[in-house]
């Protein structure tokens, strides 16, 4: 018993979530010849209280990760930051985290560093990944001063790049989830939706690779050429 | 994890083996066609749950070269379990079937769940047939709970406590016999021979007779009053047989024997349904003995409350069809008995039943279809007898759709003149509708090619149909267009193994008798009579084509279990729609069943594809 609570301080004292040391984190990883059978990709997906980076805060983080084409479900993130002085009137009715929820959550501080760790400088998946890369870049910055670049693909282009013949009424997650029939648990809850997210990115590597892009650098390299094609159907 | 909670095994395991389970799985996509597992993998690792999509087991064939699917998994179905368990190679390559997602556990998580969640450990070991029991341990307990029995109509009689019989000799005066059963406080007494052979019974209903009627004296000999003959059972038989017996016949004690036919004990209604209230034999007895049609009409209530009952106790749909079978017969027959007893046509006949009666497969949903059999009297014509059973068919016919048998809309009833036949009309009848095999012909198949008598001498009916079928087996013509006849009812599965709706009924719905029920009754018809099988109950003919050979055991036997699950939802939902009060119809959504029942009846109809398959290929349609 003592030893227990002798070990609890100790944890205490190091920080709430285990010692987190900034100067070892991983060196952010780049799209290079990393085998999509193997490689560890993040997929992540934020709430927040509104849509404009300039003032608006992540509340919580949900986020799995992919091994190899598994989605391995111990290997996932799900936390709720504190930031109890926020005014979240204008979102919470998307994502359901109300005050109190949000007061249990951890601190900022220490939630970044373990999510930090936690992602090891893997490439990070999200659905319309700019709006969560501007948030978490933001976040990142303010909270620990950390300014590395993660590889970020978003999967709201990975999907029609590689589905370019899905008719899916609309370019929404909830469009792709409704294709390929996908239940979704608790829909604008941080890690149900990285889940989905998830799922739909192991339908597109299943699909990438036998359309022959075995690394992650080919996937970007097709990812490019779909971006290049959509720039000139609009001119 | 609130998938997992829907599904077997997991809705009844522990939180905490539960949480075991998700955090040690993995989620994997398989796309159409990927292989999942295959025989070349070596012994198998994981244990997968199919989360979305479907799992086909592949076995290839070594006779013809193809490819056989031998089986589908479906959401949230396990699997390998057999090859898991034995921890050997899968003998079946399993590929996904349109896009898939699996969850899974890798081989030390899986054999942790095994040692310490009981619910688990059973579901691996017993594999898929637990599933089935699920189904009927659901279908009994939710009936079962306004009862609170657990006594079941399989147990075998010997299991009932058979206390040692009370006996005398045939010689011995009814007064010291009743002295007998007053000391020992038994209703009953069996007399037997020398060699413990039942001869008769006696019981305190026939005392009560003997006295009110006045038919001796208490110092006559037992074996001049008793009921001779009385009915026996082997110990081995069970529950449900006795109260079959007893319903039909009307006695309340049978005697249960050993194979010499030795007397080991007996059995009375109220050993069979002490604890429960159901009152079968009563039933029946008062329904055969009812002096006025409006005391029939009104225990047909009583008829939809015993099958309430019935369901309660663990009958399964088999045996409740049976019951409802028995009871209308002996409805039908007591109405045809005050009949004669008021105005007798004086003509011998034999009152045939067609169709689902003819089957014995009515539920409390029931038409009459209806016809008579007649043996033309000497010194009348054909046309002279018909005459006088006619205005007493239509007597018949009205009293029993007062009784709740609903008049047939296509008038297949006994009051109509082209179904009130003798002997050698009905054979020219059936000639004509073997020959001329017309589209309205293969319609009415379903309905005049099971028949049964219900009422008269059965011999006129069995030299009938010996002839129709024999007819039948050299007509190969005739077996296709019956054959293909029977290929229009389709089992309600789309090609994605969705469930396809009934096309007339209220949306989302699916009629379970005629897309559920019909394509095995159907089916099963074209082969019966193509094999000379004599029976028209659907489970007794799979039974009877397997005994010839027709039928492989294995697949006969999950044929019988589809058919009989589709009955017994059906069943329920009737017992359901009593409840609220609606009208019955066999339309149910598919959607208002609970996931298991779901995907019970999912795989019963996929059953039913494989049975039209065998059809499809024995008559090449």
């Amino acid at each position: 018993m003592l030893e227990r609570i002798r070990l609890w301080v100790k944890q205490r004292r190091a920080g709430a979530l285990g010692s987190h040391d900034p100067a070892h984190l991983s060196t952010p990883k780049l799209a290079g010849d990393q085998k999509l059978s193997e490689c560890r990709l993040i997929v992540l997906d934020l709430e927040t209280t509104g849509f404009h980076p300039g003032k608006d805060h992540v509340i919580a983080i949900g986020a799995v990760a992919i091994t190899g084409k598994v989605i391995h479900l111990d290997d996932q993130f799900d936390l709720i930051l504190r930031r109890p002085e926020l005014d979240i009137s204008e979102t919470v009715l998307i994502h359901g985290i109300g005050p109190e929820a949000l007061t249990q959550g951890h601190e900022t501080e220490d939630a970044l560093l373990h999510l930090l760790e936690w992602m090891d400088g893997d490439p990070i998946l999200a659905y319309h990944s700019a709006f969560d890369q501007r948030f978490l870049e933001k976040a990142l910055r303010q909270s620990l001063g950390y300014s590395q670049n993660h590889t970020w693909i978003d999967v709201a282009e990975l999907l029609p790049a590689i589905f370019p013949d899905a008719k899916t009424g609309g370019r929404g997650l909830d469009n792709w989830a409704d294709f390929f029939n996908l239940e979704v648990s608790e829909r604008h809850h941080a890690a149900a939706d990285a889940l989905v997210t998830a799922e739909l990115t192991l339908i597109a590597l299943n699909k990438a690779q036998k359309n022959g892009a075995c690394t992650l650098s080919e996937l970007s390299t097709k990812l490019h050429y779909y971006r290049r094609l959509q720039r000139m159907h609009r001119f | 994890m609130m998938f997992l909670r829907e599904h077997a095994p997991f809705s009844s395991m522990d939180d905490a083996h539960l949480a075991h389970f998700a955090e040690h799985a993995s989620l994997r996509f398989y796309a159409d066609n990927d292989i999942v597992l295959s025989p070349e993998e070596g012994p198998v690792q994981r244990f997968y749950v199919v989360k979305q999509g479907r799992i086909r087991g592949e076995r290839h064939n070594e006779k013809d070269g193809k490819t056989d699917t031998t089986f589908e998994i479906t959401q949230g179905e396990c699997f390998p379990l057999a090859a898991l368990v034995g921890e050997r190679p899968t003998r079946t390559l399993h590929r996904a079937a349109g896009d898939t997602f699996c969850l899974s556990i890798e081989h030390d998580a899986f054999v942790t769940l095994l040692s310490e969640s009981d619910p688990f450990r059973d579901f691996c070991l017993r594999g898929v047939s637990s599933l089935l029991d699920q189904v009927n341990r659901r279908i009994q307990s939710g009936a079962m709970a306004s009862i609170g029995s657990s006594t079941s109509l399989d147990t075998p009689l010997e299991r009932y406590a058979l206390r040692n019989p009370i006996v005398c000799s045939p010689d011995l005066p009814v007064r010291k016999a009743v002295a007998r059963m007053h000391e020992n406080n038994v209703g009953s007494i069996v007399i037997t021979d020398d060699e413990r052979h039942p001869v008769g019974i006696f019981t305190l209903r026939d005392l009560r007779t003997m006295v009110a009627e006045e038919k001796g004296s208490l110092d006559t000999p037992v074996g001049q009053v008793m009921t001779k003959r009385p009915i026996c059972l082997t110990s081995h038989a069970d529950a449900f047989e006795a109260a079959m017996l007893m319903a039909e016949y009307h006695f309340a004690h049978l005697c249960v024997v050993d194979e010499e036919h030795r007397l080991i004990g007996v059995v009375s209604e109220r050993d069979l349904f002490s604890l429960q209230r159901v009152d079968l034999v009563n039933l029946a007895r008062t329904i055969g003995t009812a002096t006025h049609l409006r005391t029939l009409v009104s225990l047909r209530s009583e008829v939809s409350r015993l099958v309430d009952a019935m369901l309660a106790h663990g009958a399964d749909s088999g045996q409740v069809v049976k019951i409802i079978t028995t009871l209308n017969d002996v409805t039908v027959r007591r109405v045809l008995e005050l009949n004669i007893k008021k105005n007798d046509p004086g003509v011998p006949f034999t009152w045939l039943t067609f169709g689902s009666e003819g089957r014995q497969e009515q539920t409390l949903l029931t038409d009459q279809d209806n016809g008579i059999l007649f043996e033309t009297p000497d010194g009348m014509t054909e046309d002279q007898a018909r005459e006088k059973l006619l205005p007493f068919a239509e007597t018949v016919n009205r009293e029993l759709a007062e009784c709740g048998f609903t008049l047939c809309k296509g008038n297949i009833m006994a009051s109509n003149p082209k179904l009130c036949l003798s002997g050698r009309e009905w054979d020219d009848w059936f000639i004509r509708f073997i020959d001329a095999s017309t589209p309205q012909n293969l319609v009415y198949s379903s309905i005049f090619l099971d028949m049964r008598a219900v009422f008269g001498p059965n011999e006129p009916l069995e030299e009938l149909y010996g002839k129709v079928l024999a007819r039948i087996q050299k007509n190969a013509l005739f077996q296709k267009m019956l054959a293909g006849n029977a290929m229009n009812r389709r089992p309600p599965l789309t090609m994605f193994r969705n469930f396809r709706y009934a096309p007339d009924g209220k949306k989302h719905t699916i009629d379970l008798k005629r897309q559920g029920l019909a394509p095995f009754v159907e089916t099963v018809r074209v082969f019966a009579l193509a094999n000379g099988v004599e029976e028209a109950n659907t489970l007794e003919r799979m039974d009877r084509l397997v005994a010839k050979g027709a039928f492989d055991p294995k697949d006969a036997n999950a044929w019988k279990e589809a058919y009989s699950l589709i009955q017994a939802i059906r069943m329920r939902a009737h017992q359901e729609m009593l409840d609220r009060g609606e009208p019955l119809s066999n339309y149910i959504d598919p959607d208002d069943l609970n996931p298991l029942d779901r995907r019970i009846l999912r795989e019963s109809f996929r059953q039913a594809q494989r049975l039209q398959q065998k059809l499809e290929v024995t008559y090449q349609l």
